[in-house]
């Protein structure tokens, strides 16, 4: 009973019929509510109160057995997606780590193997440089910048990258 | 008066499947739900019907019930119920040719015959269309705020207030000059 005696009803009047209108507005709703009080409807039989809690008492174990097959349903249901999510995590599990395996392959075996890591070091900073070289000697090439004969050029880089390769793969 | 804290036990009650506590709402509830389906269908055996299947689906429903107003809920139900009765009968009374103004008077007129007493109030009633009624039973029984009723209705609260105020003015004139 308390949702109506929170709204405050004059404000909420005047807000949809108007300062005007409110007056008369209220002493309608007042006046009607006491013709509703004063004329008040039949209560129910004490019959047909006793009657319809019988009629809930016999209702209530239909409903806890309602209620425990839902639960029932549900926790099945929480089982096999738990079980599926299980079997999944564990067949990804056993899959071989390809990502891993394909940076190690970049790698020569020598140096991934190798303890002995200053000669890794300084043959990897030698690449390094020679890498560097080639790029930009190909860099003068494109620019135009190399006089010298292009094809004479373009054999020689040819000739280092294969024998930066092959060092490269020896380790 | 329904306390907020008690009502809020007495719920919690009635969904772990406590039947004192249902007969509890049954009490708390039963005299309000029964005027407004009497004032509706003006007949005691038909209000008898719809207050028990009222109170069947509070049992199978309560476990839907998230809180917020109790009140609003439980009249909403019995709303619903009121207006399936009003298809039944309407679907029936088409079967049988009979116009939906016939069937709305039929509806609430008082029943002489089996010696009801009717009041003044409820001979007035049914000169009020079947929804101007319902929505004065529902602010009354219910005490719903304008606020409450709108959404039940799915309506603005300005379209609720509006009718309300138009039907309890019609129904004081009647009233005034019955």
């Amino acid at each position: 009973m308390n949702d109506q005696k929170r709204e405050n009803l004059k404000e909420l009047v005047e807000k949809f019929f108007g300062a005007g209108q409110a007056e008369s507005c209220l002493q309608d709703f007042q006046e009607a509510e006491r013709i509703l009080r004063e004329h008040p409807a039949p209560r129910p039989d004490d019959m047909l109160i006793s009657n319809i809690k019988a009629e809930i008492a016999m209702r209530l174990p239909a409903r806890r057995a309602r209620i425990f097959r839902h639960r029932v349903w549900e926790a099945a249901g929480v089982a096999a997606a738990v079980a599926i999510v299980a079997f999944l995590g564990v067949r990804l599990s056993q899959q071989p780590d390809r990502q891993h395996s394909f940076h190690a392959s970049l790698l020569p075996t020598a140096i991934w193997e190798s303890n002995n890591i200053v000669a890794d070091d300084v043959d990897l900073a030698v690449f390094t440089a020679e890498i560097e070289q080639i790029r930009s000697e190909v860099a003068a090439l494109e620019s135009g910048e190399d006089t010298a004969d292009p094809d004479s050029a373009i054999a020689e880089l040819e000739m280092e990258l294969v024998e930066l390769n092959s060092d490269f793969w020896k380790g | 008066m329904v306390q907020g804290d008690d009502l809020a036990r007495v719920i919690s009650g009635c969904k772990k499947g406590d039947s004192r506590c249902f007969s509890r709402v049954v009490d708390m509830y039963g005299s309000r739900c029964y005027g407004y389906f009497h004032r509706l269908t003006g007949n005691n055996d038909t209000s008898d019907e719809l207050l028990s299947e009222l109170f069947v689906k509070l049992v199978e429903k309560i476990g839907s019930y998230r809180g917020g107003s109790f009140e609003s809920w439980l009249f909403t139900i019995a709303s619903n119920i009121f207006h399936d009765y009003l298809r039944g009968k309407q679907r029936r009374k088409k079967l049988a040719e009979v116009s939906y103004e016939e069937l709305e008077w039929e509806i609430a007129e008082p029943k002489h015959s089996d010696g009801e007493m009717v009041d003044r109030l409820q001979s007035q009633l049914v000169k009020l269309d079947v929804e101007t009624r319902e929505l004065i039973m529902l602010r009354f029984y219910s005490q719903l705020s304008f606020k409450e009723i709108a959404r039940i209705r799915s309506e603005p609260i300005g379209t609720t207030l509006a009718k309300t105020h138009r039907g309890l003015k019609k129904l004081r004139q009647l009233m005034e000059g019955s």
